[in-house]
This record gives structure tokens, sequence and C-alpha cells, in this order.
């Protein structure tokens, strides 16, 4: 899109904050709505938490949130319990770490960081944000019915999610979870289309793609994963759908409701598992992906020190991408299906270990006699690395198809996919907000709070994940409404308890978070323009939003992304924009 | 509503707060002329690098601690089975390798970060690759991860291709419960479809029986609602309740016609029902499980309606439980309840998790009570409301003792499906004649 840039048309409120079509805006716009979210996210952990820390108590506070029905004399009802934990599930994967990461973070700097004066199609990337939009509202909607939200966890297995009869949640609100879905993949398969197009088009001169920062790789990789794999949800959804509404069978064979045999006969419920787990893996990386070019991009930055195997990075996401997709099954060890291919899916899956195992150490190494500076956002970096690492080994047991046979469905799962998918994730996020907040808000966030904010996170949450894994290797089923009905766990319950704790003290400490975030839009100091004395484009915007991003030309790029502490430099930053030296080497 | 507005003010006076707060950190930044957000001071770098240190050491403390207090098994103690045990050393094997790499990785992580912390003075080392390196580390994980992906799947073809047919066992499993099912001394399970489950066959085992018992059961209820039907109509055929309502009673007469041709079309047998359906007769249906120490099962799992998973912890065996299809695993336990029970581990655990349980029994006023280990089988798949509580007791025991209980629980407890009755031993002795 050519912009005439000294054309500044003025601007309606509505056009300049609401239906804006410019990508920092829309990008802002995400990040609001998935901050929105996350929050209802978490509250509905510490929610059930509460159930799960104490188990006799009742609390005032769960009936004056949840209302009589979810939680009667502060008792959760089992049904509420599992409500809680399908909305938690889904919203923390697709709305917040989905939607709200890549929606915010690839809208913000894909243009930025390729040198773009906005999206490929700034009206279709308007859609994507207000279909998400929608989407969000319907999902949370979802918690107001009397009849409570989905129920059946956030994969809603069929034939669980099929029938009212099976648990409430299966009735409205699993329609409204269903329309959601529905709305939610258009709006990421909007999105997805419009950051290929961008990163493949409109890069500036001489932003060749192996001078492209490994934020926009990531953001790249993520968006295909997006388009090849979201379209199969899709497909599940509408069977779903179909098989609530229209009396078909996909998914729902030789079932006995109260009520007789029903007429359902030749379907599979594997059916629905294969579909959605084709998305479901992928998913993971989806959001892996993004927190993990965030985290290249501020590690380097703030180690003052070029990333440590720049090309071994791309190459070993372009291979976890592609290996995302040959390893749904290790979800479905223990279907009953083909033990040939438990023995093929463990394979593809542990292979993931080596590009993942690469990139750890890449990272360790860029640190390696680095020059660090702990800013907030490198902190949450540090952290998110760390996850990284702790929740990648646990992988390792789960992908073995003979080991899962012990775990699968325990709380070791549980605590292995919150420190490796969640933490990581969630961590890098912040590392974004932290790290871009200048660029997006023109205003500085408070760092000391940045400081502790980081602190109370990672310690709680390795404190609420790590005694999970042990929960799971004495065989705790996750899902669980009490664990009381079985004595064989009450030697869980104070490590529950534990866990709990900190499960509130990680929830309130986000508050920090939100109050440095709101506080900083409206009274944080101003930013300077390069606060990091960073190298890529996006800093040598002007501090004020322009539609079109530079004033002027757009500068042209001479070199890789990442020269800092360069030899024979004077500053210990090369900006892109700064053409090679008569015989400097590249890189 | 107290409560509500309580919180309300607590919150907003938190937020108050921090708004001050926030206000004289600016004010006394300002006179000490740092307005800067972005730049972190030396001071600030040196306490980030050494919190680095404090918090790995935590951070290791904390998991030593729990490995030390919980153990691999956390409270599993050894596998009671055959296959179990390899599992364990699997698992242990995995561990070996796992944790030391883990250990390693965060250490470097975190020493680094608090090593080259942030100084005006120094500079960073360009380095920005080296091939041999990253060779180095692509080559070693794929060292590791060989010997974890053979030691791995050798194990789990050891475990499911094993084509030994043991003793076999139906579990059935509905929201919420389980139901057993023996196949007898024919060792062979009867033929059921979910088209004849009903609330006195509960599995929908095949039987002349059972199939007229449906029958039965299907044209009563198609008679009463065409009773009903009729009764709502006036004189000139007119309908007297509202249409969506008879609508969902002609809808329900349909299903019920249907599911009669079904059977009559792919079940009923007429004549020949009893022969061929007569490998259901030595079966057995009960409410607990009883197995034969070191006898080999095969278990046949069916579920009524969602998709279940039974899991035997102790047993490191689980496998879904899937309308619409049977899935099946092998298993053979090598240790008695009692055994179990008498283990010195065993005692100590269940000398605490009585402590543990009476003592919340005592302070939700419920009477005390003595718990023994008893093995477990439950539900890992979320299934609804009753997830939490779809327990079948599991007992472990001598051949004697086994039929000696199904001699008086297949009798007592069972649930009669097939036309003639026989007891347990009855069809033992009919078997040998």
């Amino acid at each position: 899109m050519a912009h005439d840039t000294h054309h500044h048309h003025k601007e309606s409120f509505f056009t300049k904050y609401i239906f804006s079509q410019d990508h920092k805006m829309i990008g802002k716009q995400y990040l609001l709505t998935a901050i929105f979210m996350g929050a209802i996210g978490i509250t509905l952990s510490a929610l059930f938490r509460m159930k799960l820390g104490w188990p006799d108590t009742q609390f005032s506070i769960l009936e004056s949130v949840l209302g009589s029905d979810a939680a009667p004399d502060g008792m959760l009802d089992s049904n509420w319990y599992l409500g809680l934990v399908t909305l938690h599930g889904t919203i923390m994967v697709f709305f917040v770490l989905t939607g709200g990461l890549s929606g915010t973070f690839s809208n913000l700097l894909i243009p930025l960081q390729v040198g773009a004066r906005d999206m490929a199609s700034g009206l279709l990337n308007m859609i994507a944000y207000w279909l998400f939009f929608l989407s969000s509202v319907l999902m949370a909607a979802s918690l107001f019915i009397e009849t409570g939200p989905a129920m059946a966890g956030w994969t809603v297995y069929p034939p669980l999610s099929v029938l009212e009869e099976f648990q409430p949640g299966s009735g409205l609100g699993m329609t409204l979870w269903l329309l959601s879905m529905t709305v939610f993949i258009a709006s990421s398969l909007l999105g997805g289309i419009n950051y290929i197009v961008t990163i493949l088009n409109l890069r500036t001169k001489g932003m060749s793609m192996t001078r492209l920062p490994l934020t926009i790789w990531a953001f790249f990789i993520t968006a295909i994963l997006g388009v090849l794999s979201f379209p199969v949800l899709l497909s599940a959804a509408v069977l779903l759908l179909m098989d609530r509404g229209f009396g078909t069978s996909f998914y729902m064979s030789d079932i006995v409701t109260s009520s007789g045999a029903l007429d359902a006969t030749g379907g599979s419920p594997i059916l629905y598992e294969h579909l959605f787990w084709f998305l479901g893996h992928p998913e993971v990386y989806i959001i892996l992906l993004p927190a993990l070019g965030m985290t290249s991009e501020i590690i380097s930055t703030c180690s003052r020190k070029p990333i440590f195997g720049y090309r071994a990075m791309i190459g070993s996401m372009l291979a976890i991408g592609f290996l995302s997709f040959i390893v749904w099954g290790h979800h479905m060890f223990l279907t009953g299906m083909n033990p040939f291919l438990g023995g093929v899916f463990t394979f593809t899956t542990l292979l993931i270990a080596v590009p993942s195992a690469i990139k750890a150490f890449n990272y360790i190494t860029t640190i390696w006699k680095g020059n660090v500076m702990m800013t907030p956002a490198m902190l949450f970096c540090i952290g998110s690395v760390s996850t990284f690492i702790s929740g990648g080994v646990t992988g390792i047991i789960l992908a073995d198809s003979a080991l899962d046979i012990s775990q699968h469905d325990t709380y070791f799962v549980v605590g292995h996919f919150h420190i490796v998918m969640g933490m990581t994730a969630i961590l890098g996020m912040f590392a974004g907000i932290y790290h871009w907040f200048p660029k997006m808000y023109g205003k500085s966030m408070n760092k000391r709070m940045g400081m502790v904010h980081f602190w109370v996170t990672i310690v709680t949450g390795y404190g609420v994940f790590l005694p999970m894994h042990f929960l799971g290797e004495g065989g705790l089923p996750r899902r669980y409404y009490e664990n009381t009905n079985f004595p064989m766990f009450d030697h869980f319950l104070d490590l529950n308890i534990l866990i709990s704790v900190f499960a509130t003290i990680g929830v309130l400490s986000q508050l920090i978070f939100f109050f440095n975030f709101f506080y900083s839009i409206f009274r944080g100091p101003k930013a300077s323009l390069n606060p990091w004395n960073a190298n890529t484009l996006e800093w040598t915007t002007p501090l004020e939003h322009v539609h079109g991003n530079w004033i002027g030309e757009i500068p042209t790029v001479y070199r890789w992304p990442y020269d800092y502490s360069k030899p024979g430099k004077e500053n210990d930053f090369v900006p892109q924009t700064v053409p090679l030296d008569d015989n400097e080497e590249e890189h | 509503m107290e409560g509500k507005f309580v919180i309300i003010i607590a919150v907003a006076l938190f937020f108050i707060a921090l708004v001050q707060l926030m206000k004289i950190y600016d004010l006394a930044a300002k006179v000490r002329g740092n307005k800067s957000q972005e730049k972190v001071t030396r001071g600030e770098n040196m306490l980030m690098a050494n919190l680095m240190l404090v918090f790995m050491v935590f951070f290791f403390g904390f998991i030593i601690w729990l490995i030390i207090k919980y153990g691999a098994n956390a409270g599993l103690y050894k596998a009671a089975s055959e296959h179990g045990e390899k599992l364990d050393w699997l698992l242990m094997i995995n561990w070996y390798i796992i944790l030391p790499v883990f250990f390693l990785t965060n250490s470097l992580l975190f020493i680094f970060s608090w090593r080259y912390y942030h100084r005006e003075e120094r500079k960073a080392l360009y380095y920005p690759h080296n091939n041999k390196l990253e060779f180095v580390w692509t080559i070693l994980p794929l060292i590791a991860l060989t010997i974890i992906i053979v030691f791995g799947i050798r194990t789990w073809n050891d475990i499911m291709y094993n084509k030994e047919k043991g003793q076999v066992v139906e579990v059935y499993a509905y929201q919420f419960g389980w139901l057993v099912r023996y196949a007898g001394v024919d060792n062979q399970l009867g033929e059921a479809n979910y088209k004849l489950v009903s609330s006195t066959n509960p599995l929908g085992v095949i039987t002349d029986k059972s199939i007229n018992d449906t029958y039965e059961e299907i044209d009563t209820k198609v008679l009463s609602i065409d009773q009903e039907l009729k009764e709502n109509r006036n004189a000139n055929g007119d309908l007297l309740i509202p249409k969506s309502k008879a609508d969902k009673k002609l809808e329900e007469l349909e299903r019920l016609k249907r599911r009669k041709y079904r059977i009559e079309a792919a079940i009923d047998k007429g004549e020949s029902n009893l022969i061929t359906y007569s490998s259901s007769d030595d079966d057995v249906i009960v409410q607990e499980l009883h197995l034969v120490k070191d006898q080999p099962y095969t278990f046949i799992f069916r579920s009524k309606d969602v998709i279940h998973c039974p899991w035997l912890p102790h047993f490191r065996a689980q496998i879904n439980s899937v309308p619409g299809m049977e899935t099946s695993f092998k298993l053979t336990p090598t240790i008695t309840t009692k055994e179990m029970r008498m283990m010195p581990e065993v005692q100590e655990h269940y000398k605490n998790i009585n402590e543990i349980h009476n003592e919340r029994k005592r302070r939700i006023g419920e009477e005390e009570e003595k718990v023994l280990f008893d093995y477990v089988l439950l539900c890992n798949k979320i299934c609804g409301a009753g997830h939490s509580n779809m327990q079948l007791k599991v007992i472990v025991e001598t051949q004697e003792e086994f039929e000696n209980w199904i001699e008086n629980n297949g009798d007592k407890k069972r649930l009669t499906f097939s036309g003639k009755e026989v007891s347990w031993s009855e069809t033992k002795e009919q078997a040998s004649l």
C-alpha cells in the first residue's frame, strides 16, 4: 500500500481509535483485548485453585463472583469447576497466547521491522481484529449463562460436548464456544494471510530474508502454521456443530443415554481427536514461536551481542514448524490407535527436541560474554529461556509412548505444558510488552515495578507448576474437581495448598503489571527514540505514531540487525540503516 | 453483599495507594536527578544479576526438596505389574539423562546472566556463530535422543504387541461408574450390542432373553406414546398439545421403531439365538475387579456414553474407553493387595495418610476411619460432573481367594441377564463334564 505520507488527513475518533486500519493501532487493540481476556483467564484459575487447595472451605467470594448457581454457599459446583477449567484453557491458549500474542506483535512489528508503510491489506487487518473482538465477546459471554460455559475441557471432545444430557455446559455454553471459535479461526486466518503477504512482498530495499530480525522469521513461520492448521480445526468445529444440531453422526456411534440408545452409528470420537490435534499441536508452536522470536531479539539487544547462530535459529524454527505437523498423534497414544503409529509419533515428537536444544544453547551462548542490561524485558527473556528448558525436558518423557502410559492426563502433563508453553509464552509476551511499550505508546513503563513483577511471576509460576509434576508422578489425574475421594491422594493435600497459595499470589501480583501498564500509558515519562539502542528499523520511526510509519522515504537496509559490539565500531550498536564500510564483512 | 463491598473498596484502596507510591517515586527520582525509566543503573544491574544466582539456588533447592520428599513415584511404590516394572525402569533411565541436562543448562543460563551483567567499561564479545560448536550441540542431543527413542519404542512394542491371550475381563464405563464382566470358563465374552442396553441388561449382552425383553420394552413404550397421542387429539383429529411437543413424541416413536427394526435385522437370529450367543452363558458381571496374582489378563474396555479412561496407577496401565469401539490392554498383576499392605514403605506411608485423612475428617465433622491400602481403578478422561469420583475397587489375590469371592458374589451380586441362571461353580462343572 503506497501511502502518500505528506498527505496527513484528519482522522475522526472512530477511524483513529475504533475502526482503525493502521497496524500500530490494531496491534494495540489486540493487546488491550488480550489483557482483558487474560485477566479473566487467570482469575478463573485462581478461583478453581481455591477449591483444589482447600476442598472443604466455603469461600463467600466464589459465590459473589460466580453467582449462587455456580457456587452455592461458597462451594464451587462440580460442573462449574469443569466450566472454569475449560474456559481458562480456551481463553489462555487461543485468546491470550494466539490472538493476543501473535496478533499484537505481528501487527505492531511486521511493518515496522521489515520497513513497510502498513500491512498489505489494512482493511483485512481491521476485519481480523474485529472478528477477534467478536469472538472474545462471545466466549466471555458464555460465562454469564445459567447452564454455564462449555465444560468438556478446552479440547471439547465429543460425545461429552455433544449432548446437554452428559453435562449442562454442552448446551448453550458449548454452542457459544463453537461460534466463538469459528469466528476466531476466521480472524486468525485473515490475520495470518496478511502477515505472510506483508513479509514476503513489502520488505524495504535491502531487507533480504536473511537480514530479517528473528522476530519476523518467527511471526512468518507462525502465520504459515496457523494458515495451514486452523482450517482443520474449523472443519472439526463445523462437523461438531452438525452433530449437535443436525443429527449427523461424524463423531458418535453406539451411544446410550438415559432415554435409550441413540440413532448415531458409524462415527468416531477419535476422528475429532485427530482433527483437533492436527491443529492442536502446531498450535503449541503458534503460541511458542512468537515468544521465542521476541526473546531472540531482546536477548541479543540487551546482551549487546549478536544472536548466536542466526541461521541456525532460523533453521531450527523451520524444523520445529515442519515437525509440528507430524507429531499430533502423541496426544492420542492411549486412544487405542495402532501401536505402530505410536512408535512413529514417538520418533517424530522426540526429534523436535533437537532444534529446541539448538535454540536453548544458542540463547545461552548469546548471553555468554555479553554485557547484559537487566531491563525488565531482558529479565522476562531469561525467565522464558529457563522455562523453555525446564518444560522442554519433561516433554521428552511425555513424548515417549511407553512412558505416556503412566503419565498421560495426570498432573505431570499439566505441569509440563504450563511451564513449556504457558510460562514461556507468557513471559515472552511480557518481555515484548516491556520492550516495545515505548514504541506502542511513546512512554516508558516503570522499570522497578517491572523488575518486581518479573521476580514474583517467575517464583510463583515455578512454585505452581513444578510441584504438579510430582502430583502426576503420584498418579493424580487432571481435571478432578476434588481429590478427596481417594485416600491414596491425601498426602498431596498440603502440596495442593502450596500450589494454591503460589497461584493466588501469582495472580494478584499481575495487578502490579496492570497498574504499571495503564498508569504508564497516561502518566509515564516520555520515551526516547531508541531507548534500548537497538538496530532494528522500528526505532527509526518517530515517537508520535504517523500513518505510514516514516515521514519521508522508507529507510534502506544495509546489514543484518545484530551488529552489536562489532569490533572496529565506535558504538556498541550499528543500526540496519547504516551502510557497510568499504571492506566490512556483513557477518 | 458486604463481602463484595469490602473487596471493591480494598481493590480501590490498593490502586490509590499504588498511585500515591508512584507519585512519591517519581518525585524522589526527580530530586535525585534520575528521571529515566529506560536506563538500568549499575546498582540495579548488579542487584538483578545477584538475584539470578539467589533464584537459581532456591529453584534447584525446591526441586531437590520435592524429589527427596516425594521420590520418583510419589506414593505409587513399586509397580505391581510385569510391564509396570519395565516402565519404571525406562522412566528412571530417562530421568538420569534429563535431570543433568536440566540442571546444567539452567545453571549455565543463570550463571552467565549473573557473571556478564552490564558494566559501562566492558564490551561484549562479537561472536555471531561457530559452526563447530553448533554441530556439537546438534549431535549431542541427537545421541541422547537416539538412546531415549530406541529404549522407548522397544518397551512400547514389548507392551503393545503382546500376543498372548490372558484371562479376558471386560470393564464397562458409564457416567459415573464401572462394571466388570468376567469371560467365564470358556474365556470368551458373550457378544454385546448397545441397542440392548437397559436397566436389567446394563452391558447390552446379547441373549435370547435380552432381545425379547428389549422388544417388549420397546413395544410398551410405543404403545404408551401412541395412546398419549390419541388422547391428545379431539374428535376432528386436531392436536390438543403444542405441535413441537407432539413432534418430539413422534420423533421418539420413530426412533423406537427404528431401534426395533435394527435389532430384528442385525442382531436377532431367531431360533438360533441360543446357540449363536451362548458364550455369554458363563459370563459373570460384578461391581468389583478381582484379579489373581501372576495371572495374565486381557482387558477389554467399552463405554456406554462418553470417552472415559480406565487408569490403574499402581499397575502403570491405562487406555481410553471410547463409545463405539473396543480397546484393550494386557496386564499381569504381580503383587497381591495383602502383600502390598505388608510392605514397610506402604505401611509407613499409610500411617501418614491415616493421620492426614482423619485430621481432615475431624475438621469437617465426619467420622474417623482406618484407611488401608487398596488398588484402585479411576477415570482419567474428563467425563462430566462425577469424573473425580469414578472409582472401581481393585483387589489382587490368590487363585483360591478369587474362586471363593466369585462363588459368593457371582451369585449374590450378579446381575442376571441370561435366560438360565447359573453360578460360577455350576458352569465350571458343566465345562469339565
